[in-house]
């Protein structure tokens, strides 16, 4: 009996350091089939050992659920559960250092190179869009990148990445006073109940023209494809310190006429307005003039590409 | 009906496309050889004008191409079938031209915009400021006050010394030695006008049809559009105005047009009654997109259109997207930055023609590229290049086509129009 119970505890402590190893590699490295397909078999093995543990231990386990503190450990699994299924922000970012499991979320990285950032929200559609750097990019002070899409009324309907701090928002006005207004009319549909397209006042001039929604998903992954909305994906870029507005660079998707690569065209520079009658803040774009020098050589080309399932 | 052999004699040609104009139903008058059996034919004109250039058609090019031709010294007759002049700017109620500009800087400007201009400065409106990027391409689009606008051109063709038929429509072209002889009919009027060039400004190039010359039009056109305003005050030259879909609007006759205007004001009709509310302004016209187009000695597709190809003998700039009207709507396909279509000379002059140029939505084109080409600035700018084309050919006693591309860009120039830099394409 006592041969039998070590032989199931060393070899349920082997497979436990196998499993361990796989499971970081699986983390740290890119798709494997062999490292995910030995983590995977070697954990059904793990489970069937588990099963041998508790009926080799069923006395012990008996009396750590009789006088054990079960509540505090239950609670604790139960928390992790719940933050690792809901994977808010700080539990994305860590997931988003994977280079397996990272894909499928967004990943957002700048370098010397330039700037790249992907996004997976489904394994049908995967977005990449690569920024290399021009000669005016300043890599020891890298230059703020919002990322946003909007729909073709030009309403915000989701930014992608966000600046850190307060820094990136004043440094981008024109994303910051797009977000601003998608989150006040956000707000105010959800207190009134409304459509949020009706709190947004959109336009009815262009009637004809679908325009309305602001779920992303209807955009990205239409149910029905030839049915789809067109929408914009927009980057703003500003680099500290050179004394230029930022820059507006935006290209349309259109899932009736997809494209895989296509390129980012620089549109503008945001301007402060007059407030509005309402007086609320009003920032539009403007034409490039010869006011500009070095952040027009930030960006050589900014690549969207577009990968999408069958 | 046959497009005319190249080598067809004039007149001959002439007779046959008349007979086969009329059998395909349009308002026009029989040969010589059959005017003996047709009374209305016997009777003398009661009013005739010698001319240099004779423009059908006031609407949004026809009255800057009179403009342009008089204020070039040429001798100038307008004929508008209707009671004013700026056509789908004023009778249509599309009192927002568009577009001037493109990417920051005005690639149209000229007679078209000296009236806009003029209208809205004098209507305390306000001119879109072209160095904003416009986040819909109508965001450019210039509010007009329509009243206004149809004085000021009436205004600037008399100052001018453009003279204007109204109510009246050329029921026979004949050419003659020295260019043309038409006659045109109005409710009380005959009025037969010699002249050495006529500029088309029809919409659907009605001359052009007369004379025979190939014309294309699609099985179903786009719809047209009924302005209005209802439950609301209409503020002209500030806002935009109510307007409904005319499908199956057809400018192609006035038997079709009286029937889409009908159609279009039975349905505000309904709208009034099933809404309560007040009808504050009504339109007097469906404002119609598409009818005949020419076949040009070049045709413009859609490819020229998107790649902005600036062609050899462009003689004006054009802007906006492929905006092609369907039953369930219109997608909008914006141009790619930095792209300016071009006009041709070339795609104004029915192919095989002489003494004969058109401006405005008629002009050779694709369905696609014309679903660009056919908004107003583009039209005005179509309509003064046409004006001074015809006017050098007049003076020179050739025909547009021959007529040195130099000489037309440089007056188009003197008169305040932006014209493509060939040399540096």
């Amino acid at each position: 009996m006592s041969r039998k119970r070590s032989l199931v505890s060393l070899l349920t402590a082997f497979s436990f350091l196998v499993l361990s190893v796989t499971g970081v590699l699986a983390f740290v490295r890119p798709f494997s089939i062999q490292i995910v397909g030995l983590h995977a078999l070697i954990g059904f093995v793990f489970i069937g050992l588990i099963v041998l543990h508790v009926v080799n231990n069923n006395g012990h386990l008996g009396r750590y659920l009789k006088r054990g503190p079960v509540r505090m450990s239950l609670g604790a699994v139960v928390v992790l559960a719940g933050l690792f299924f809901w994977q808010p922000s700080p539990i994305k970012s860590v997931l988003g250092l994977s280079k397996n499991i990272g894909p499928s979320l967004d990943a957002y990285e700048i370098d010397e190179l330039g700037m790249s950032y992907r996004y997976a929200p489904d394994p049908g559609y995967q977005m990449a869009l690569t920024v290399r750097s021009g000669s005016g990019f300043d890599t020891e002070a890298p230059p703020h990148f919002a990322i946003w899409l909007e729909n073709a009324s030009h309403y915000h309907i989701k930014t992608l990445h966000t600046p850190p701090g307060e820094e990136g928002r004043t440094a981008l006005p024109y994303w910051d006073f797009k977000l601003r207004g998608w989150e006040k009319a956000k707000r105010e549909a959800e207190k009134s109940g409304t459509a949020l397209a009706d709190e947004a006042g959109i336009d009815a001039i262009s009637g004809p023209t679908q325009n309305s929604s602001f779920d992303p998903g209807d955009y990205i992954l239409p149910g029905n494809a030839e049915e789809s909305l067109p929408y914009r994906l927009l980057l703003e870029i500003n680099q500290p310190g050179d004394e230029q507005a930022s820059l507006v660079y935006a290209v349309e998707i259109d899932n009736i006429d997809p494209r895989t690569f296509q390129l980012l065209d620089l549109v503008g520079y945001p301007k402060r307005e007059e407030d509005d009658d309402d007086g609320k803040e009003v920032w539009s774009l403007y034409y490039i003039d010869e006011s500009f020098g070095s952040a027009l050589d930030l960006i050589d080309s900014a690549l969207l590409t577009i990968e999408r399932g069958e | 009906m046959k497009p005319p052999k190249p080598d067809t004699n004039r007149r001959d040609f002439l007779q046959k496309s008349v007979f086969g104009t009329a059998a395909a139903g349009l308002t026009i008058a029989s040969t010589s050889h059959a005017s003996a059996q047709a009374p209305a034919e016997a009777l003398e004109p009661e009013v005739t004008n010698d001319v240099d250039v004779l423009v059908v058609g006031g609407g949004t090019a026809g009255h800057v191409a009179a403009i342009q031709a008089a204020r070039a010294g040429a001798k100038t007759l307008l004929v508008e079938r209707g009671a004013q002049l700026g056509g789908t700017t004023t009778t249509g109620g599309v009192a927002f031209p568009g577009l001037f500009d493109a990417w920051g800087k005005q690639v149209i400007a000229g007679i078209g915009w000296e009236i806009v201009k003029e209208s809205v400065e004098m209507d305390g409106g306000t001119i879109p400021d072209f160095s904003k990027v416009p986040q819909r391409h109508w965001h450019n689009q210039v509010f007009t006050n329509q009243f206004l606008y149809a004085l000021l051109a009436e205004e600037k063709c008399t100052e001018a010394g453009v003279e204007i038929a109204y109510y009246e429509f050329p029921e026979k072209v004949t050419e003659s030695d020295t260019g043309w002889t038409v006659d045109c009919i109005g409710f009380g009027t005959r009025r037969r006008v010699t002249c050495k060039q006529i500029i088309d400004c029809t919409g659907g190039a009605e001359v052009v049809g007369m004379l025979g010359f190939p014309r294309l039009r699609e099985e179903e056109r786009q719809p047209g559009s009924y302005l209005f305003m209802m439950g609301e005050e209409h503020e002209p030259g500030r806002n935009q105005i109510h307007r409904l879909y005319v499908h199956g609007a057809d400018s192609t006759n006035s038997r079709t047009v009286t029937v889409a205007n009908m159609t279009g004001r039975k349905s505000i009709l309904e709208k009034v009654r099933k809404e309560g509310k007040r009808l504050m302004h009504l339109q007097p016209e469906t404002g119609f997109r598409e009818s005949y187009r020419i076949e040009g000695e070049t045709m413009v597709t859609v490819n020229d259109y998107r790649t902005g190809r600036v062609f050899d003998d462009a003689i004006s700039y054009a802007f906006y997207p492929v905006d092609l009207h369907t039953k369930t709507g219109v997608k909008p396909k914006p141009l790619d930055p930095g792209t300016v279509p071009t006009i041709p000379l070339s795609a104004l002059i029915p192919k095989g023609s002489k003494n004969i140029i058109v401006a405005g939505r008629c002009i050779s084109s694709d369905r696609l590229a014309n679903s660009g080409l056919r908004v107003q600035a583009p039209c005005m700018g179509m309509g003064q290049a046409a004006g001074v084309a015809a006017t050098l050919a007049a003076k020179a006693g050739t025909t547009p086509l021959d007529v040195s591309l130099k000489e037309i860009h440089a007056l188009l120039k003197e008169h305040g129009q932006i014209v493509p830099d060939i040399a540096t394409a």
